[in-house]
């Protein structure tokens, strides 16, 4: 697989080293991030879509946020420090699927609920941590946590390329179903749509995403991919064709800046803190576009 | 086309410990009009959604299919996110198509449901955002993506809410229609002078069956002007 990388990653070091593009990217890890940007921009923002149509931030971001107890688990049972994927996938998912099963069980509003499980998940990793800190240097977790592409090797591209082939063969076809799931359960049954099994796959896809996405985003700022260039894009369009699209385009936009800038004009900023950036940034632009434009302001009523 | 009948056979249902639904049991001719009334929390949206399987009720319900085994379903409402940019297209696409919306509706299916859309009035609304339109409007939409792929059941859960009398008119023609053709509609309609107008059977539920039969007659009985008592039907100004 490795060998596979190196193709377009000594090509770019190449065009780099000619000076046809700027210096940085003759280095092996900036091509890393780049083509991690390349492959979980548009999956982010597509996914987004779905995120906020289903209004399903907040739970969202509570998977995201078990992510930080899942690391401080992995910490502690032994994996590497720097990516532990099982013990992280293991609790998010566990997470996720217990909240849908409660969600499902419970006539409590979903805020309500999210909000208990996302204490009981912060309380277990902050117990978690406080062993963990004995263990290892914590500035570590800082980079589980938000990000870091210095980090990024092989595997984690491969285990991004993956996960992106599975969401997007698992996620396009259901896209219809989903959605009109969020829209009337009751219609979407009728249409032959397996309702709570498409909730439980939705769950499943954003643990995946979360997870997949830790080393280059961080964990914790995974979801304000899933929901910033999104929202971003709500502000401007009116059909979901505009909306899919706009989300995928601010979304990798914002990675490939987010990996970028810091590296070109060495600004103090870890990866995933300058994606989120980036993309908050159109996110503020879109929504002033929307409250000064008279156009957008008529699809706002 | 032949819609199918229906046998409602001893359902119950119970939720926690609320008995919603108990041993109620009336049949569905083929190919009419039945409407099911009664007052709210009588369990009437739980009988329609134990009807299309969503409710995990006791007893039997049994479909007789005859001709083709599409329902249609038009929802009381929808529960969205009114500034989510979803065009009434992006909707009409999203009940029938497989493909991902955002990658486009084809065109043969474009015009049927430009076809279903104009059937109800909505003829140039295509591109407008679903949350831009009125109640009624969207009421209408929700119909018309009942009619595609055209069905040869349609239960209808209070389509009528909100709509003007034009939108009203435009239904009714639709139902109407559909029922001549042979279709069987279920109907959970609040309008009493609507059901007895044109549907050809009715049954008042309150957690049982209270009435069943034509309109006509069960409006008419002694039952019906307790459970009614501010109505003026022709059929009781008649007696009157």
């Amino acid at each position: 697989m490795s060998s596979l990388y190196e193709i377009p990653r000594q090509y770019i070091i190449h065009l780099a080293n000619t000076g046809v593009l700027h210096y940085t990217f003759g280095y092996a890890f900036v091509v890393n991030g780049f083509l991690c940007a390349l492959v979980v921009g548009p999956l982010l923002g597509g996914i987004g879509t779905m995120v906020v149509a289903k209004r399903m931030a907040f739970f969202s971001q509570a998977v995201g946020n078990a992510a930080l107890t899942g690391v401080a688990i992995g910490v502690i049972i032994g994996e590497s420090y720097t990516a532990p994927y099982v013990s992280m996938f293991s609790f998010c998912l566990l997470f996720g699927l217990f909240l849908n099963f409660a969600r499902n069980r419970t006539k409590m509003s979903s805020d309500t609920l999210i909000g208990v499980f996302l204490s009981i998940s912060l309380a277990i990793g902050a117990t978690a941590l406080l062993w963990v800190s004995a263990k290892v240097n914590t500035h570590i977790l800082d980079t589980v946590m938000f990000g870091s592409i210095l980090t990024v090797n092989d595997t984690d591209i491969t285990v991004l390329l993956v996960t992106t082939l599975l969401t997007g063969i698992t996620a396009l076809p259901l896209f219809n179903q989903m959605l009109l799931a969020s829209l009337n359960p009751s219609l979407a049954h009728v249409r032959g749509v397996r309702v709570h099994l498409l909730e439980y796959v939705f769950v499943l896809l954003i643990t995946i995403l979360t997870v997949a996405c830790v080393k280059i985003i961080g964990a914790v700022l995974v979801e304000a991919l899933l929901l910033i260039p999104a929202a971003a894009s709500r502000n401007l369009n009116r059909s979901i064709r505009g909306f899919v699209a706009w989300s995928v385009i601010f979304s990798t936009v914002s990675c490939l800046v987010g990996v970028y800038a810091p590296l070109r004009w060495d600004l103090p900023v870890p990866s995933g803190g300058a994606i989120i950036l980036t993309g908050a940034a159109f996110f503020l632009v879109t929504m002033i576009i929307r409250m000064t434009v008279p156009r957008y302001r008529e699809a706002a009523i | 086309m032949q819609g199918p009948s229906i046998d409602f056979a001893g359902v119950n249902l119970a939720l926690g410990n609320t008995r919603i639904l108990e041993d109620v049991s009336f049949a569905v001719r083929a190919g009419s009009i039945h409407c099911i009334v009664g007052a709210n929390g009588g369990g009437k949206t739980s009988l329609i959604r134990s009807l299309i399987g969503q409710m995990p009720h006791s007893g039997r319900i049994d479909i007789h299919w005859q001709d083709g085994r599409v329902t249609g379903y038009v929802p009381q409402s929808l529960d969205f996110d009114k500034s989510l940019p979803i065009t009434v297209m992006d909707f009409m696409a999203m009940t029938s198509q497989r493909r991902p919306i955002f990658l486009g509706v084809p065109r043969p299916r474009r015009r049927l449901i430009e076809a279903a859309l104009d059937r109800v009035g909505l003829n140039g609304k295509q591109r407008a955002r679903l949350g831009s339109l009125s109640g009624g409007e969207r009421q209408r939409v929700l119909f018309a993506q009942a009619m595609i792929p055209e069905p040869a059941l349609l239960i209808l859960d209070e389509p009528m809410t909100g709509l003007d009398l034009a939108g009203k008119g435009i239904l009714e023609g639709a139902i109407r229609d559909f029922a001549r053709a042979g279709g069987t509609v279920v109907w959970i309609n609040h309008d009493i002078v609507q059901v007895n107008d044109i549907a050809d059977a009715m049954t008042y539920i309150d957690r049982r069956v209270l009435l069943d039969g034509a309109p006509r007659d069960v409006l008419a009985g002694g039952a019906a002007a307790h459970l009614f008592p501010t109505l003026a039907l022709p059929a009781q100004r008649a007696d009157a």
